[in-house]
């Protein structure tokens, strides 16, 4: 990047640093004439540290935020910089779509559960992947072994995306696929399917997640070196803008970064910096960033930490808007719109009294609803454990449509604004991420600084810290470290059996000996030379191979001849 | 596993064997395991060609290894390899963690290969190093390579322990070449400019061979080569200079005496060294020559001459 | 501080005086959630251990191969993608095929409990789940690194 966009981040940053060195005198006169009496005999005990590490005082008051920050910073919902939510009327126009997350086993087994949720009242679909796909090993890859359908659905080829929609419209529902490395791959094959329906890709609506940068920062499911998989994004990226307008082609998340241990300043700041690349890269590309941004939706992590959670989610809106104006000058307001979906963390569920779970998502999916996300996710109780049970699902499923039908919570837009710790906690968190791009820019950017492991560091450092706390009991987890139970009976779990291995492999070896093999073979020569071609744009070349039953591995395996394969630094 | 096993073992080129006597010869002071292991493969050591592959860290020298240790033993090269793993500074725990980027090429190959902790020794290879590149030697490797870890003591070190150093650096490292030239400059046989890709790579290469130029001519003219990992591009020239410079050393039969003098000394140096700690360890030791001291009935020389003299006899 | 916590753990123990427990850690599986696996390796490393981490997708023949160059105490395993009947069951499977019986292997990650006893048959102990108490951890993984370290020491001679 130019020199001018490197002192931008270090303005910002002392920007962020002004606003909050602030005199605040009502406090220190609050603090010795009224708390410090109150206090003598009995001191506070705890940790008020949240887990960025920023330490709460004890109040806060209008001396905490800046002269003209309603105005400058706050504004209304719907208007610059959006801090108050992205619609005007948030959830009273429209509620949050409840979004959970399923695919086990088969794809029958999917398809019946997507039924399932769709005969309930959900309103989008949202897949998830078994290990093989999301490494892109088909089902009968030594490297499967036992893994098949066991944290998702397999798709080994086309196949078995026509099995997991059958029966349902594609033109008329809107699908989230939780899927990364091979995102194009799968993407050719929801196209395949929609056209096998007769559906054009112009109605075509849903979301890839696609996003590669925070697998090498966190999920660490790759196939190819980082520059190859960005390579395979940018022409998906031209793809969708040109053919399928609907198409969400990057679902930039947070949420794995989180889970992988960071604080929630660690996945505002790495999460905003992998969107920034993103949109370096599509500018790249010769795409205009108003006609691209806005395809581009983010994926949060709701922990538990209230406060803090709502605070990020509103900072993300609030940093978005305003680097995408200000740095890389976007006109249009929908541009500016950070859309996110937010997913109730995995991390603080515990297997020990699993019930308390519900309490634990419950509170999760308040914050996520005050910090205005556009759909939502809620953990099942039993997810320490393994995929959840039907039952837990719908406890899951529950909980949201209470917060949206009966609690009033979503009556107005941004409830909490103007609460003095939140909007000063949202700023706090804001300076953090800034502090983090000045930081991760004087790196050579954010993919130099995942390729030397130093965000990973970061993020295993936090992660070490806080299982100290943990053991040392500074910060509790209910049931784990405190109000220990003697465990009862394990609650009922949702097996997958060694027969979704066998159902697949026989459905394959059946799609493998009825596909034309010339066609199979040509199509992937023709992706090889797409692949080794730069200027070409790989995604046609995948979709014939994909139409040709060419199976998932077999694709991969194209890229891996081409691009190699990727061995991350040493993090420990 | 016992000794006879574990010695056969190693005459068959058995890993578990190769594994287990490593894990006896690992130790900061020998014993007599360690005695009886090395007296029993002495005489079949000295066919591999040892080299030393060192440079400051995160250059990329274990993928390097990787590559190097694959294209070795596909032409037909027995190859194994030893990494000297830096100690963690807050405990005694380590990291062993260069085995990671080479794994895959080790492993479809079977080559050995084995992470040496750098216990306690400030910067310095531990003694046990030169007993571990024994036992690899002994067990019929063509090639032991030894890596070690950033820049310091141990790069320096790593001179005495092998035939050839292969000074790893990279592109973009004016400032840090500079620095590290002091020490490293002078101990490298081949130099290797990595990832030949990226800018500065043949300015770097430019830089290293104007420094070389300034020191007077050896009868071994130093090559350095550009390299990148991810296409193989150099290793070839790489496997040629490895081979000239195994022709140069077998060419010239005192090569190792050097080295052999130094380990000996070395050997020499340390079981003295441990002796007089272990005989000076007891609370009352050499009470007598102390009461003598202090009646003024010795010097302090003439003292320590005589318990020089039973330190160099004990044991013998 | 906290790097202090379990420090000496690896040490103590007279077997280890001379060298310090030895223990190699891998996710044999493909399974890129690694957080459980990276405290793991600071907390062992700070108990004194020597740690090898075996890095992302080993396949279970390198992890065996691993485990025997580098002549560990203890192969300490754990997968949270639900495949450990599989991939533990082919690492415990290959150790036996080599021979090899003084290197001790210890299980972790999201082990249901009906599943435990058929791992504890294949020597695979531990088991332990999320939340379990790190010292519980290590304290086990010591225990069997002794076993291990005193077969090592016992079949010498």
């Amino acid at each position: 990047m130019s020199g001018k966009s490197h002192s931008f981040w270090e303005e910002k940053l002392k920007e962020y640093k002004r606003l909050l060195e602030r005199e605040n005198p009502e406090y220190g006169e609050w603090r010795s004439g009224t708390l410090s009496p109150w206090q003598k005999n009995k001191p506070a005990s705890g940790n008020f540290e949240n887990s960025s590490g920023i330490s709460i005082k004890e109040v806060y008051n209008g001396s905490d935020l800046p002269d003209g920050y309603e105005k400058k910073y706050l504004g209304m919902p719907g208007e610059y910089p959006f801090t108050r939510g992205v619609y005007p009327d948030m959830y009273r126009g429209r509620k949050w779509t409840m979004r959970m997350f399923s695919g086990f086993g088969t794809p029958e087994d999917t398809n019946k559960r997507l039924k399932y949720l769709i005969k309930h009242g959900e309103s989008g679909l949202s897949i998830a992947f078994d290990m093989p796909t999301l490494y892109g090993y088909d089902c009968d890859s030594q490297r499967a072994e036992g893994e098949v359908g066991k944290c998702g659905v397999n798709v080994t080829s086309l196949k078995d995306m026509e099995v997991i929609f059958k029966g349902i419209d594609l033109g008329s529902v809107s699908t989230s696929m939780t899927i990364n490395a091979p995102a194009a791959v799968l993407t050719a094959m929801y196209i395949a399917v929609a056209k096998k329906q007769g559906v054009p890709m112009s109605k075509l609506s849903g979301t890839v997640q696609a996003d590669i940068l925070k697998e090498y920062i966190a999920q660490k499911e790759w196939i190819y070196p980082p520059e190859a998989h960005l390579r395979l994004i940018r022409d998906m990226m031209v793809y969708c803008t040109e053919n399928i307008p609907r198409w969400n082609y990057i679902s930039i998340s947070g949420y794995h970064i989180r889970e992988a241990g960071s604080s929630a300043a660690q996945e505002l700041a790495f999460t905003l910096a992998d969107g920034f690349y993103y949109i370096d890269l599509g500018i790249k590309a010769g795409l205009n960033v108003d006609d691209f941004a806005p395809r581009l939706s983010f994926f949060f992590n709701s922990s538990i930490n209230f406060f803090e959670e709502i605070a990020k989610m509103r900072a993300a809106r609030r940093i978005w808007a305003t680097v995408l104006r200000e740095k890389y000058g976007a006109k249009k307001p929908r541009t500016m719109l950070l859309r996110f979906h937010t997913q109730t963390s995995g991390y603080t569920l515990t297997w020990q009294q699993p019930l308390n779970n519900i309490i634990r998502t419950t509170i999760e999916a308040m914050a996520a609803v005050l910090g205005g996300t556009q759909s939502l996710h809620t953990n099942s109780y039993d997810e320490a454990w393994a995929l959840p049970s039907e039952q837990a699902v719908k406890i899951a499923l529950r909980t949201q449509q209470i917060i949206a039908e009966e609690t009033g919570i979503p009556d107005t837009a941004d409830p909490l604004g103007g609460s003095y710790y939140v909007e000063w906690l949202t700023t706090k968190l804001e300076e953090e991420a800034y502090r983090y791009f000045d930081q991760i820019e004087k790196m050579g950017g954010i993919l130099e600084a995942v390729k030397k492991g130093y965000i990973q560091k970061e993020i295993a450092s936090t992660s070490y810290r806080r299982q100290m706390r943990l053991e040392s009991g500074e910060e509790v987890m209910v049931g784990v470290n405190r109000y220990q139970e003697k465990e009862d009976a394990p609650i009922d779990i949702l097996r997958i059996s060694q027969k979704a291995q066998e159902r697949q492999v026989l459905r394959n070896s059946k799609v493998k000996s009825e596909r034309n093999e010339k066609a199979v073979i040509n199509s992937l020569n023709e992706l090889e030379e797409a692949m080794r071609n730069e200027k070409l744009n790989t995604m046609p070349y995948i979709l014939k191979a994909v139409e040709n039953y060419a199976t998932l591995e077999e694709i991969s395996n194209v890229g891996r001849k081409v691009f190699g394969s990727w061995k991350e630094p040493v993090i420990v | 596993m016992n000794i006879d096993s574990i010695v056969k073992g190693i005459e068959n080129g058995d890993h578990l064997s190769i594994s287990r006597a490593i894990s006896l010869v690992e130790t900061n002071c020998v014993n007599d395991n360690v005695r009886e292991i090395i007296s029993r493969i002495y005489h079949l050591t000295g066919n591999a060609h040892v080299i030393g592959i060192t440079g400051p860290p995160g250059i990329g020298k274990s993928t390097l290894i990787g590559r190097l240790s694959g294209m070795l033993h596909d032409s037909g090269k027995k190859v194994s390899i030893l990494a000297i793993d830096a100690s963690s500074p807050f405990s005694g725990g380590s990291f062993l963690g260069n085995r990671i980027r080479m794994q895959e090429a080790l492993s479809s190959r079977g080559i050995f290969m084995r992470s040496l902790a750098n216990r306690g020794i400030s910067g310095g290879i531990s003694r046990s190093a030169w007993d571990v590149v024994k036992i690899l030697d002994a067990a019929g490797s063509d090639v032991v390579i030894v890596e070690t870890v950033g820049a310091g003591q141990a790069d320096l070190e790593v001179r005495n322990l092998v035939d050839t150093v292969i000074v790893v650096l990279g592109p973009g490292l004016g400032d840090e070449i500079q620095a590290v030239k002091a020490g490293i400059m002078e101990i490298g046989d081949i130099f290797i400019v990595n990832k030949i890709d990226r800018e500065g790579a043949f300015l770097a290469i430019k830089d290293i061979e104007d420094t070389l130029a300034m020191s007077p001519g050896k009868k071994w003219h130093i090559p350095v080569l550009g390299l990148n990992s991810l296409n193989g591009e150099g290793y070839q020239d790489l496997l040629k200079v490895l081979d000239q410079r195994w022709d140069y050393i077998s060419g010239d039969p005192g090569f190792k005496d050097g080295r052999l003098l130094m380990e000996l000394r070395a050997i020499v140096q340390n079981t003295l060294l441990s002796r007089v700690e272990e005989s000076f360890a007891g609370k009352n030791a050499f009470s007598r020559t102390i009461s003598g001291l202090s009646d003024k009935t010795t010097d302090p020389y003439s003292a320590a001459d005589r318990i020089i003299g039973k330190i160099y006899l004990k044991g013998d | 501080m906290s790097e202090e916590r379990f420090s000496e753990a690896g040490k103590n123990l007279s077997l280890f005086k001379e060298k310090p427990a030895k223990v190699l850690l891998a996710k044999p599986g493909i399974d890129g959630h690694d957080r459980g696996i990276l405290v793991l390796a600071r907390a062992f490393r700070d108990a004194g251990m020597e740690v090898i981490y075996a890095g992302l997708l080993p396949t279970p023949e390198q992890v065996v191969d691993t485990a025997i160059n580098e002549d560990v105490d203890v192969i300490a395993l754990s997968l949270l993608n639900g495949a450990h009947m599989t991939v533990f069951k082919k690492v415990a499977d290959l150790v036996k095929e080599k021979g090899i019986t003084d290197i001790s292997l210890v299980g972790g990650g999201t082990i249901p409990e009906q599943d435990k006893p058929a791992l504890e048959k294949m020597g695979i102990s531990g088991n332990y789940g999320p939340g379990t108490p790190m010292k519980t951890i290590i304290d086990h993984v010591m225990k069997r690194a002794a076993e291990a370290r005193q077969k090592k020491m016992s079949g010498l001679h």
